[in-house]
């Protein structure tokens, strides 16, 4: 597969355009994923996915032939959400959509008999860290994601980010730190 | 006992921790610790990736077709020039490598030539001198030879034996100055005495007598003269046999 896409931007510095649709086509259900696990709101995670490949197009030329595509065009996704965060903050627009979805729970209570209570209490764990994670830094928040949800170590979510191991790491840490001043009173009544 | 902070049991927790064995120790020791870290596990543990929504297969071509047309071809130019850029500058290097290498070569033997033929002058006139050296030490050694085994009673003999001494006398000399040349003391020693003994026998009156013969041998020593003019000849017969080798292997 490495091979295949290293040849289809070859295509595409060589004036085939069209080429780079089949990249698309091919990468773009992985950053759709990893867009909303950040985004946490369908239309930011499509506009991500958009910008991360039109901002793919532009730097193709910079591409290193020894790299991985598939790395490659993740740490795009990843500055494009800081940079839909970044803006989504500044508007201060909160995603009504997905604001609370019960279906979407993500919150698991330790306890899994699924009584009306429990259900009561998951919906309200899953606001709380809907609420606990608009508090985040919008660095924090993806530094949190790349770390906790999809396992990224330190060093690939600082050269993501484009900063130091050591801030990348303070990043998860703050996260984490504010997670659970805002979840540990929900857990103590669990 | 000192407590784990916060921010180490956070990176314990996603294993990130560079003393993970002096952690787990700790922990299992320090009941403080251990509930703090299940409650952090608590929270962390719940805290799961939201489910994306689904996709379909045709959603990578949507992508694509919104973002297409805000995409340019790249100019094909520019493959040409990433990839010739290279291979013209390698060809390039490659000529001026080989002509440089061509007129070192040529500069490195036109130095070279002058000397070579000096020295190969030098080793061809060394040879001839030693030719003609041995050919005299030979002379030498059958008239020595002659003049030892000279009996008594054979009368006079002096003649013959006195023109080739003559005859030697006169090459002699030369030889002892070119070899006075070549800083070889104990050739020189042995010319030297030789022109003495040869002197002797020259300019002896033409009756030289058998026993003149003995006087001459007696006081010139020629016996040691003569074990001298052979050892000279076995190393001179050496020399010229390692420079006759020498320049065979040369031209080969």
């Amino acid at each position: 597969m490495g091979n295949d896409d290293l040849s289809l931007i070859r295509a595409v510095l060589a004036g085939d355009k069209d080429a780079y649709g089949l990249l698309v086509v091919r990468h773009s259900q992985s950053v759709f994923s990893v867009a909303f696990r950040i985004t946490e709101s369908e239309a930011d995670a499509d506009e991500v996915v958009q910008e991360t490949f039109l901002r793919g197009y532009r730097k193709l030329e910079s591409f290193d032939a020894r790299a991985n595509f598939r790395t490659w065009i993740y740490r795009i996704a990843m500055n494009c959400a800081l940079d839909v965060l970044n803006k989504r903050k500044s508007q201060g627009v909160v995603p009504i959509a997905e604001e609370f979805d019960g279906e979407q729970a993500t919150i698991q209570p330790v306890d899994g008999t699924a009584g009306p209570d429990r259900l009561l209490l998951s919906q309200e764990i899953e606001a709380h860290r809907q609420a606990a994670m608009e508090k985040l830094t919008s660095t924090e928040r993806v530094a949190f994601v790349m770390r906790h949800m999809e396992d990224r170590s330190t060093e690939e979510i600082a050269a993501a980010l484009g900063i130091a191991p050591n801030s990348a790491k303070q990043a998860v840490f703050r996260a984490v730190q504010k997670l659970r001043q805002s979840l540990t009173p929900l857990w103590v009544r669990s | 006992m000192k407590h784990l902070t916060e921010e180490e049991l956070i990176e314990h927790y996603y294993s990130e921790d560079f003393y993970k064995a002096e952690a787990e120790v700790h922990l299992q020791a320090c009941r403080y610790c251990a509930q703090e870290y299940e409650k952090l596990g608590k929270i962390l543990g719940g805290v799961r990736a939201p489910e994306a929504p689904q996709r379909g297969s045709e959603y990578g071509a949507q992508v694509w077709q919104s973002i297409r047309e805000a995409l340019q071809p790249y100019p094909e130019k520019k493959k040409r020039n990433y990839f010739r850029w290279p291979q013209l500058a390698y060809v390039t290097a490659c000529l001026l490598f080989l002509a440089g290498a061509f007129l070192a070569g040529r500069f490195w033997e036109h130095a070279h030539s002058k000397p070579s033929v000096a020295s190969t002058t030098q080793q061809t006139k060394e040879r001839v001198v030693l030719f003609v050296l041995d050919n005299h030490l030979d002379r030498s050694e059958r008239l020595l030879v002659q003049l030892n085994h000279t009996d008594a009673e054979e009368g006079q003999v002096g003649l013959p034996l006195q023109a080739e001494a003559r005859q030697l006398l006169t090459d002699n000399r030369l030889y002892r100055q070119s070899i006075a040349e070549r800083n070889d003391p104990l050739l020189a020693a042995a010319l030297d005495h030789l022109e003495r003994v040869l002197l002797e026998v020259a300019n002896s009156p033409d009756d030289l007598s058998s026993v003149d013969i003995a006087r001459i041998e007696k006081e010139m020593n020629t016996q040691g003269l003569l074990f001298q003019i052979r050892v000279l000849r076995t190393k001179v017969s050496g020399e010229k046999n390692n420079g006759q080798a020498a320049q065979k292997g040369a031209t080969i």
